[in-house]
């Protein structure tokens, strides 16, 4: 139905478009243009969790839309044979996607974490709507690729929008938590058909642990050491499925995605939920060759929930942290990104968080040499922010303290949907029990009515994060001649953004292809050097390389610096110079020599 | 097959004495090693002659050969992935491919001896499976027009990150069909020639007043013109480097990240898919079988040769050249001026506030379990134990050569995976080594480590700098370090390598393992020698050794077999209360030798609970156990634990008692409530 109601919508506006031209904004003198939004190509709603298949239709619907600038294919299949979605934007016009930096983002590689998708779905949206309006999203979308993966995760999401919402936050490949030889044959059950897991609890006057709340009779508080409550809780919802004699020992997958990639991955019984062996799992090992094939990416963004957080590697302190000149990177990005994210706070994962080994963007970083973040998306302080209601809520007699807020908002704002009354329920394994308890839609998932600005600030981030990338320019040439037929030819090198074209720990790691520079034409280069300040007289540093034109840069060029480099060369004609980055493209410059 | 030039070369007297004849109509052996067809062809005879062998292909490697698996077992009786299995895996350097043929000759063994008693009860009462030869593209080198030992498979790699792929491999410069070592004499070199013996070369040791006069390189040209000689060759990845425990993180021939390669993850799959497998032998360049771990678990000192690795230290400035810090440019800070005005944002940076990430939970940096790196000294007697038995049956003392084993399957095998994992070149001599490879002298344990490296360790973890590449190179001696010089991998270095010590060994077995140094007119280097260990010589015996070794590591895994751990339910009994309660008890008991599960297979989570299981409805259960209990670990020889239920029944009927053990086979019980 949902989709219908799509479909309706959509074919709704292009109706409008077609049959009522005048209101096109494209032919509005550019007076009223400025005093109207414009209408978009595409009229889509953000206010809806959506599907696996409904984000594979919304992301064909654009595709179709903006073809010039959209290619959409799949990075593999996941377990439950889900295409992992991932949308191109590049602008052919301006070079093939090699010739580029990239900017990889993905959301959603825990089943639970769902919004990432959203704010991926609406950075397509937005670049595409935007193009021809605002030159600033020109300029980004012609400087650069975007790949665009919503869920990495799709088993797990449909697992949690379809299912109950418990044991979501896994994959789909099965895993034997017991032990006995059975795989993901005992997990939660929604016994009472609603379409969420709800927690059980069980009267058992005067020898619980757990007792109703003078507050609210909605909220079960434990009992202080010595008293004794009436209520014990059973955990979540469900059944002894296998006949073993436990309930929920063996539920669906069982690991956690993001700690089966290739840095600082460590097994099992040092890191839970690992797996066996880096890029074992099939969405795990379809990104890597994704990323392997694609070298000019430069960044990534990996989008989870929740807590409001701008999280950088390392996700382990043994492993090191970065070196420091990467780290000055890390830092400028991030302290600005909790300047465009109001409640984020910009961590290392193991000192803010907890420590991850295994990591996805652990090994963006150390694998493939990308500056890369991972948002937590939405903080709770963004129920009530303004001042006032953050001083109330510190204050245990206003309706909004800190035990009490969540009824409130959910009662006032979202008309009580996400909190399910205790109902009677007779368990076959507990007897007469209650259900009931908080709903999956809440708490990690922001309310639907604020994800518009969640989508935006985060999606802003990225595009700031994606204009960092480097981006080489060829700067002022200049040629002298200095004896018959020899030359010395000075040309400045510029990376104009803050990422370098090989990050120090790339370097380090030789992840990365060094940059190359090289001559060509019909000229004999006698010596190279680096000129440390053209501005000032000095000595040079000769370059000490066999091949003097075709010079390794490993180390790459730094963010927003100008190098010169000076040849002294025989010949005649011109020559041409060119410096080649993975990462920040290739640029030339022609030279005369006279 | 007519034996290589260099076979011919190698013949010489057989190694070990008490050599038992081996033959049998039907099991005419190979007269030489073999190449992959001809291994391949080889292989499909021994399995289509029994019923009781099946061989698959669990993938093809990067040079498109098939990676071939053969299972062995009597097919009647216990379904096969309930019994307790055997691992063995060979070949997995490329160059060791004596590893292939020693587990081709395994399978012979079992299936010819099938009728023997001892044979036939470990065919019935368990399941082997081999990959007899994981690295057939490395092997492949072996068989080529010039002889060069390679380790990898043939994944293109960039090894020098110059842009260019394999584009500087060896060259038979001398045309004697081998690539050796070139010296060149040098006023500058590190080297000169041991006094002691002058076929063989030191390092120079200044605190000594010597002084170097020679330079070693590989035999070849610098084909790409950067000033290094055969420093990126064919090949990409050796795959006993590649697997989880101890992974060496960016070092030369690692691959990208873990299990990366076809070869290794076709591996990989194939034991999380077979729980049952109990014991893993392999065939390999490192050893904890003929010497076990030490008392406090810890591998014996790599045994490494010189020579080789002083060639391959030639090539260790490769990443420094192309450093623009290294340019004199003074580090990575910036040129001058900044960066054009584009980009929203831009221009800002340089007067923003910076003040680093928040500091967050402060949690504590050196937090959390860490994975271990030594043998459970609770598992000690079992490896002490099994390596006697090996000792005894193939009479090895001492290995030629053996490396840090960074990366390697068998360590996997233990300290992942949870079994009792064993690793040995497969050959050898008959006398201990002369002060080498004692029991004392360990690997540094950092060294041997897995994953996070302790601060400043330069295994395991991710190195911070361009590090020098550690036992590269065509025929490189694995880790270690060149003698005298500082350890670059953090193993311990014995002076003086096991180079003049390996050939006296060789030498008075009549085996050639070193050709001559030969004056030749190089391009580039001028006057030059080439000369050195032979490819191949230093880790293959010469090949009549191999029937008889093949047939001693059989018996040796017969042997092996008849110690895994093996489950029964040793006792029932049931009380009856009246009304129609009962008290039921089952002792499950081990009669194998192997516990149930090694420590550290439990403390790695690794190895599955052994559990009693009684199959009455959980609410028929009044008190005592849960319908599932856990049994822990049962010590062999005869380890019990009993379980007790006491349960609602019908009188006379029948209750069914399971026990389950991933490792130690099943059983199960049925006693009449009465």
């Amino acid at each position: 139905m949902s989709t219908l109601r799509f479909l309706a919508a959509t074919s709704l506006a292009a109706f409008t478009l077609a049959t009522w031209p005048m209101l096109a904004w494209q032919d509005l003198p550019a007076q009223e243009r400025r005093g109207s939004d414009p209408p978009h190509t595409l009229d889509l709603t953000w206010d809806r969790w959506l599907d696996h298949k409904e984000i594979g239709e919304r992301m064909q619907l654009m595709a179709r839309t903006w073809p010039k600038f959209l290619t959409l294919s799949s990075m593999g299949k996941s377990y439950g044979g889900r295409e992992l979605w991932v949308m191109t934007i590049n602008n052919p016009d301006t070079g093939p996607e090699s010739s580029k930096a990239g900017m990889y983002i993905e959301g959603n590689v825990h089943g639970n974490e769902i919004q990432g998708a959203e704010v991926c779905l609406y950075t397509i949206w937005y670049l595409m709507e935007n193009y021809n309006r605002n030159p600033e999203i020109k300029r980004l979308v012609d400087e650069r690729v975007f790949y665009i993966v919503p869920t990495v995760n799709p088993d797990g999401r449909d697992f949690f929008l379809y299912g109950a919402g418990a044991g979501a936050r896994t994959g789909h490949v099965p895993v034997d938590e017991d032990g006995d030889g059975l795989f993901d044959e005992d997990g939660p059950d929604d016994l009472n058909g609603n379409g969420v897991i709800e927690q059980i609890r069980k009267y058992v006057p005067g020898q619980g642990t757990h007792r109703i709340s003078h507050d609210d009779p909605r909220i079960l508080e434990a009992v202080p050491p010595g008293e004794k409550g009436d209520w014990i809780l059973l955990g979540s919802e469900g059944i002894d499925n296998d006949g073993d004699g436990r309930v929920n020992e063996d539920g669906p997958g069982g690991y956690d995605p993001n700690r089966n990639y290739g840095a600082d991955w460590q097994p099992n019984y040092i890191q839970s939920g690992a797996m066996d062996y880096p890029f074992q799992l099939p969405e795990a090992r379809a990104t890597e060759e994704f990323l392997r094939a694609r070298p000019n990416i430069a960044a990534s963004q990996s989008y989870h929930n929740s807590g409001g957080m701008i999280l950088r590697g390392p996700g382990s302190a043994w492993y090191g942290d970065y070196p420091p000149s990467d780290i000055r990177v890390y830092n400028e990005i991030g302290e600005n990104g909790e300047r465009m994210l109001p409640w984020y706070e910009y961590y290392i994962i193991w000192q803010g968080l907890y420590t991850v080994h295994g990591g996805a963007i652990d090994w963006y970083n150390d694998g493939h040499g990308h500056i890369s973040f991972s948002n937590e998306l939405w903080n709770n302080n963004q129920y009530f922010q303004s001042p006032l209601l953050r001083d109330q809520q510190q204050d245990q007699r206003t309706p909004i303290s800190r035990g009490l807020s969540r009824y409130f908002f959910d009662d006032y704002l979202e008309f009580g949907e996400h909190y399910y009354e205790w109902t009677p329920f007779n368990h076959p394994d507990y007897g007469e029990v209650e259900l009931g308890g908080w709903g999956k839609l809440t708490s990690r998932v922001n309310p639907r009515f604020m994800s518009m600005e969640l989508f935006h600030r985060n999606m802003a981030f990225s595009l700031y994060h994606a204009d960092q990338m480097p981006l080489m320019r060829m700067g002022e040439t200049k040629v002298e001649r200095v004896a018959d037929g020899l030359y010395r030819v000075r040309v400045d090198i510029t990376n104009e953004r803050l990422i370098p074209t090989i990050t120090a720990r790339a370097a380090n790691h030789r992840v990365v292809r060094p940059d190359l520079l090289t001559v060509s034409g019909d000229v004999e280069v006698l010596t190279a050097a680096w000129v440390p300040n053209k501005l000032v007289p000095g000595k040079t540093q000769l370059i000490d390389q066999k091949d003097l034109k075709r010079i390794l840069v490993r180390d790459g060029h730094p963010g927003r610096t100008t190098r010169t480099v000076e040849y002294l060369v025989r010949g005649r004609g011109t020559m041409e110079v060119t410096y080649s980055s993975v990462k920040g493209g290739t640029v030339s410059t022609t030279i005369r020599l006279q | 097959m007519e034996p290589s030039k260099g076979l011919r070369l190698l013949r010489g007297g057989l190694l070990l004495a008490g050599i038992m004849p081996f033959s049998g109509p039907a099991w005419s052996q190979p007269s030489s090693y073999l190449d992959h067809r001809s291994f391949s062809r080889e292989l499909r005879s021994l399995v289509d002659g029994s019923n009781l062998a099946t061989m698959t292909s669990l993938g093809t490697t990067p040079g498109g050969r098939e990676i071939w698996m053969v299972q062995v077992a009597d097919p009647r009786g216990t379904p096969l992935d309930q019994r307790p299995g055997i691992l063995v895996v060979g070949n997995l350097e490329g160059d060791h491919v004596v590893g292939s043929h020693l587990a081709l000759e395994s399978i012979r063994y079992l299936l010819s001896r099938s009728s023997e008693d001892a044979v036939a009860g470990a065919l019935r009462n368990h399941v082997f499976y081999f990959f007899p030869r994981l690295n057939p593209d490395g092997a492949e080198a072996m068989f080529a027009r010039v002889k060069w030992a390679r380790r990898t498979n043939d994944r293109p790699w960039d090894d020098d990150n110059d842009g260019r792929v394999d584009e500087d491999g060896p060259e038979d410069l001398n045309g004697d069909g081998y690539i050796t070592v070139m010296r060149v004499p040098d006023p500058a070199g590190a080297y000169l020639i041991d006094p002691s013996d002058p076929r063989l070369m030191k390092r120079a040791d200044p605190t000594k007043g010597e002084r170097g006069t020679h330079t070693l390189y590989w035999e070849g040209i610098d084909n790409d013109g950067d000033g290094f000689i055969n420093e990126d060759g064919p090949g990409g990845v050796d795959l006993n480097r590649n697997f989880q425990h101890a992974y060496a993180y960016w070092q030369a021939d690692v691959g990208p990240h873990m299990v990366s390669e076809p070869e290794t993850r076709a591996l990989m799959d194939f034991v999380l898919s077979h729980r049952n497998i109990a014991a893993i032998l392999t065939f390999g360049q490192s050893d904890n079988l003929v010497t076990p771990p030490n008392a406090r678990g810890e591998l014996a000192a790599a045994k490494v040769l010189d020579l080789p690795a002083f060639a391959d230290a030639s090539n260790e400035g490769v990443f420094r050249v192309g450093l623009f810090a290294g340019a004199g440019g003074g580090g990575r800070g910036p040129g001058f001026g900044g960066g054009g005005g584009g980009g929203f944002g831009a221009g800002s940076g340089g007067g923003i506030y910076l003040r680093g990430p928040l500091p967050g939970a402060n949690n504590d940096p050196s937090s959390g379990t860490r994975p271990a790196t030594t043998v459970n000294t609770g598992d000690l007697p079992y490896f002490e134990h099994i390596s006697e038995i090996y000792r005894r049956i193939t009479g090895i003392q001492s290995v030629p050569v053996h490396r840090t084993p960074e990366g390697a399957f068998f360590q996997y095998g233990y300290f992942q995976y949870g079994v009792l994992s064993l690793s040995t070149p497969g050959w050898g001599f008959s006398a201990p080594a002369p002060g080498g490879q004692g029991r004392g002298a360990a690997v540094a344990p950092e060294a041997a480590a897995g994953g996070p490296p302790a601060q400043g360790a330069r295994t395991g973890g991710p190195p911070s700098g361009g590090a020098a590449p550690g036992g590269r190179g065509p025929g490189g001696t694995g880790q270690a370090a060149p003698g005298g010089g500082p350890a670059p991998q953090g193993a311990v270095a014995r002076g003086g390598g096991a180079d003049a010590e390996l050939l006296r060994a060789l030498e008075e077995l009549g085996v050639q393992a070193f050709a001559p140094w030969t004056p030749f007119q190089h391009p580039t280097l001028g006057a030059v020698e080439i000369g050195g260990f032979l490819p191949y010589a230093t880790v293959n015996p010469p090949f009549e050794q191999v029937a008889d070794l093949g047939a001693k590591h059989g018996q040796f895994l017969v042997e092996l077999a008849g110690k895994l751990p093996k489950v029964r339910i040793a006792e029932t009994k049931v009380t009856a209360h009246g009304g129609g309660i009962f008290t039921v008890s089952a002792t499950a008991e081990n009669v194998g030798f192997l516990p149930t599960s090694l420590r550290h297979g439990q403390t790695a989570r690794a190895v599955g609970p052994t559990f009693l299981q009684i199959q009455v409805d959980p609410d028929d259960i009044l008190s005592g156990a849960d319908k599932t209990t856990s049994v822990g670990i049962l010590n062999g020889s005869g380890g019990r634990q009993t379980v007790t239920w006491v349960i609602r029944g019908r009188p006379g009927s029948q209750v069914e008692i399971r026990l389950h053990s991933q490792k130690a086979g099943r059983d199960s019980a049925t006693v009449t409530l009465r």
